[in-house]
């Protein structure tokens, strides 16, 4: 049994999901269909038994958190603690406990005391895998706060500020857009985090505050269209990020259905496109490449010729497996390691 | 790099999102509305540095055809309200030596209005800099966001990204002194020269890079540099002092933003949300020794917000803060639209959630607000449509800049 906890723009909910693989037949009072047997027909006594079914996976909900947020919801975080759990909408974090729905504890609020003077707003928010006193939470002007529960109970004050100087050569319009956070995934070691701008992947030493201690690219050709992208509103898009078990390997989202996966130890990555066509299992993904200009190369693709509709936005890995999940925009794929 | 769009319509693209958020499912996207600010924000400054290289440039041209022969003699410095660190720019120099006046009167008077906007926009800026800077992108902090103001003559970044590529922003770079005529622009870029106009705050964090610096094509407007370059002998600088400053014109009604439409070159001076001349107009106003503020006001008196709050660092600075301006009359369509915004603004008497929907309101009625209000616009009110909009929009600056931050 898992609990998964979802949210949609202000409410919380805490689901039971389960499999069911099983179910009891020979009941004395019900037929199998589940009517009333009429108690003076029953002659016998049996005991039901378990009878193996076709697997069914239930979701159902348990907790229904509401009326905490007044802005929408971007994060939820279950603390290590496994007993809360933090949900952050653009300006405020509350803290809950997973037992009690009707009130939270807000632990960061950055609402200005005059709305006209918001400059940035609260993306995403998580908390440390091993210190359940400690969360970060990133913000639409491209920094991270690390956070300590136990310095204060408003935590408005950072006890770490990760930020990185902007490259004034790389200034555009759309400077702040795209540095603008979508996402923040501690390691699984708790000694690292990770953060998704909209054209790159950084890593972050939480040790070192003024700079990350690994930037990768995940579709730099996309800068120079970034006009385009802000026509088609594609430039908001919101890219999650993920760890592999090991903290070696970094995954990450893009368009045209293709996903990147950065090695940390080699420095290598690789482009692999989730698309029904390689749907056929035990199919190996072919690796892609994008062909940012000039001559294309065969079994290359260039840019204008990527699909901006289809877009990989979530992904997740598994923690201990070489498994991973990729969301299109109307399907799931699951793909595993190749099996030697 | 950048697209073949320009800064306009950037513009009305940006305006068209706003728009159309609000009437999305889901509510207002406070996150996605404040990036498009942003972009707003930084397309516009591009814009109206556009617009001022323009007119210095044809300054310029006037200028040449006449020997200039005077210094200003009417020359004040840092004036007595203006802080210590206005006094670190030196007069302009433009070509031709020292004389930073156009001979021909009208390019004159725009150059004055101009030089308004200059000192208007810098006691913004540092006022703004005595609250907290904003964090992270330190050239938005460094562009005066979220304190637009006057807004126009904020660093550039947007400028930054259209430099010409020998012409990449370094600070402390010392700028050429403004050459006579046209500038050469190798590149199909707006000329960069008006970010040099940009007065320098030396308060701005110094990881912001000073993009106001276009090395490489002599800028056809005023040349300036940041307080810490060396001053090289031609002394570039912003003409500060070398026209009456904004507080030598009274600061009635408790703070005012001149803005300069660069369509119809006429300077109209909003009063904490009014225009000037409806303003004084107006039987209640002050500062014309009339009485107390029109009742309309009085019901937002008590909410320190304004309708172009842009006004805020100014604001913060007046001792008469109960002194909100004055009802426009003039704007009679207008002004019940004003009234109940103000009154929304009341951070008391709404919730958050309907703050927003305000602010955005603001900009669906506020531009046919705006363009009812130009009270020389030669056309009569255009449908509600981006590109109009926007020019309209354009032409009032800074006067709802904090506005569209506030997203």
């Amino acid at each position: 049994m898992t609990q998964v906890n979802t949210t949609s723009y202000k409410t919380i909910k805490l689901w039971k999901i389960s499999e069911r693989d099983k179910r009891p037949e020979g009941y004395n009072l019900k037929e199998e269909d589940g009517r009333y047997r009429d108690p003076t027909t029953v002659t016998t006594l049996r005991v039901p038994v378990f009878r193996p079914m076709d697997l069914m996976v239930e979701a159902s909900p348990r907790r229904i958190f509401a009326n905490a947020h007044t802005y929408h919801i971007n994060s939820i975080s279950i603390n290590s603690d496994y007993e809360t759990y933090l949900s952050a909408d653009d300006l405020r974090i509350n803290l809950w406990h997973l037992e009690i729905t009707d009130r939270s504890f807000n632990i960061v609020d950055i609402k200005p005391a005059n709305m006209e003077e918001l400059t940035e707003v609260i993306t995403a928010a998580e908390f440390h895998p091993n210190s359940c006193n400690t969360f970060v939470y990133s913000s639409s002007k491209g920094t991270i706060r690390l956070c300590d529960m136990r310095a204060s109970a408003l935590c408005d004050r950072h006890s770490k500020l990760f930020e990185e100087p902007e490259d004034p050569s790389n200034r555009s319009f759309f400077s702040e857009i795209i540095s603008s956070i979508s996402d923040v995934k501690f390691s699984h070691s708790g000694r690292y985090m990770m953060t998704r701008d909209y054209l790159s992947v950084k890593i972050w030493d939480l040790n070192m505050e003024n700079r990350p201690v690994e930037t990768y690219q995940v579709h730099e050709y996309l800068r120079s269209k970034l006009c385009s992208l802000y026509e088609n509103d594609c430039i908001f898009d919101k890219f999650e990020c993920c760890w592999n078990g090991s903290d070696s390997v970094v995954m990450t989202g893009s368009y045209n259905n293709f996903f990147r996966m950065f090695d940390r130890n080699t420095k290598r990555d690789i482009t692999l496109e989730a698309s029904r066509e390689n749907n056929k299992p035990r199919t190996v993904l072919k690796p892609r490449k994008v062909c940012a200009s000039g001559k294309r190369k065969k079994d290359e693709i260039s840019v204008d010729s990527l699909d901006f509709n289809k877009k990989i936005l979530h992904t997740a890995w598994h923690p201990k497996e070489n498994i991973i999940a990729v969301a299109t925009t109307n399907n799931l794929y699951i793909f595993q390691d190749k099996v030697n | 790099m950048e697209c073949a769009l320009d800064a306009q319509s950037l513009i009305s693209i940006s305006l068209r999102k706003i728009h159309s958020s609000r009437t999305q499912r889901g509510g207002i996207k406070l996150h996605k509305n404040l990036l498009v600010s942003y972009v707003l924000r930084n397309a516009r400054q591009l814009y109206l540095s556009e617009r001022y290289a323009e007119l210095y440039r044809r300054q310029q041209q006037q200028q040449q055809q006449q020997p200039p022969h005077h210094q200003h003699q009417h020359l004040a410095y840092a004036a007595p309200g203006m802080p210590a660190s206005a006094a670190d720019f030196g007069p302009l120099q433009l070509g031709g030596g020292g004389d930073a006046e156009a001979r021909e009167p009208a390019a004159r008077h725009q150059l004055h209005q101009l030089h308004q906007l200059h000192q208007l926009h810098l006691q913004q800026q540092l006022h703004q800099h005595q609250h907290p800077a904003p964090r992270g992108c330190a050239a938005a902090a460094a562009a005066g966001a979220p304190a637009g103001g006057a807004g126009a003559l904020s660093e550039l970044p947007g400028c930054a990204a259209l430099q010409p590529p020998h012409g990449a922003p370094h600070r402390g770079q010392p700028l050429e002194p403004l050459q006579p005529g046209p500038a050469p622009l190798p590149l199909p870029l707006p000329p960069p020269a008006p970010a040099a106009l940009c007065p320098r705050d030396p308060r701005a964090p110094a990881a912001c890079s000073a993009p106001s610096a276009p090395p490489g094509a002599a800028p056809p407007a005023a040349a300036a540099s940041p307080p810490a370059s060396p001053a090289p002998a031609s002394s570039p600088g912003f003409y500060r002092g070398a026209y009456p400053t904004p507080s030598d014109f009274g600061l009635h009604c408790s703070s005012q933003t001149t803005v300069l439409d660069l369509d119809t070159h006429v300077v109209t001076t909003v009063e904490n949300g009014y225009l000037h001349q409806d303003c004084c107009a107006s039987a209640h106003c002050p500062c014309c020794g009339q009485g107390a503020p029109g009742p309309g006001l009085a019901s937002a008196a008590g909410c320190k917000r304004k309708y172009y709050p842009g006004q805020e660092e100014e604001e913060d600075d007046e001792e008469d803060a109960g002194e909100l301006g004055a009802e426009p009359p003039g704007g009679a369509p207008f002004a019940p639209c004003k009234r109940a915004r103000f009154e929304d603004f009341c951070p008391d008497s709404s919730p958050d959630a309907s703050n927003i929907s305000n602010l955005i309101s603001i900009f669906g009625s506020g531009f046919s607000g705006l363009v009812s209000r130009q009270p020389d616009s030669s056309e009569q009110p255009p449908p509600l449509n981006g590109q109009l909009c926007a020019k309209q929009a354009l032409a009032s600056l800074g006067a709802w800049t904090r506005a569209i931050v506030a997203f």
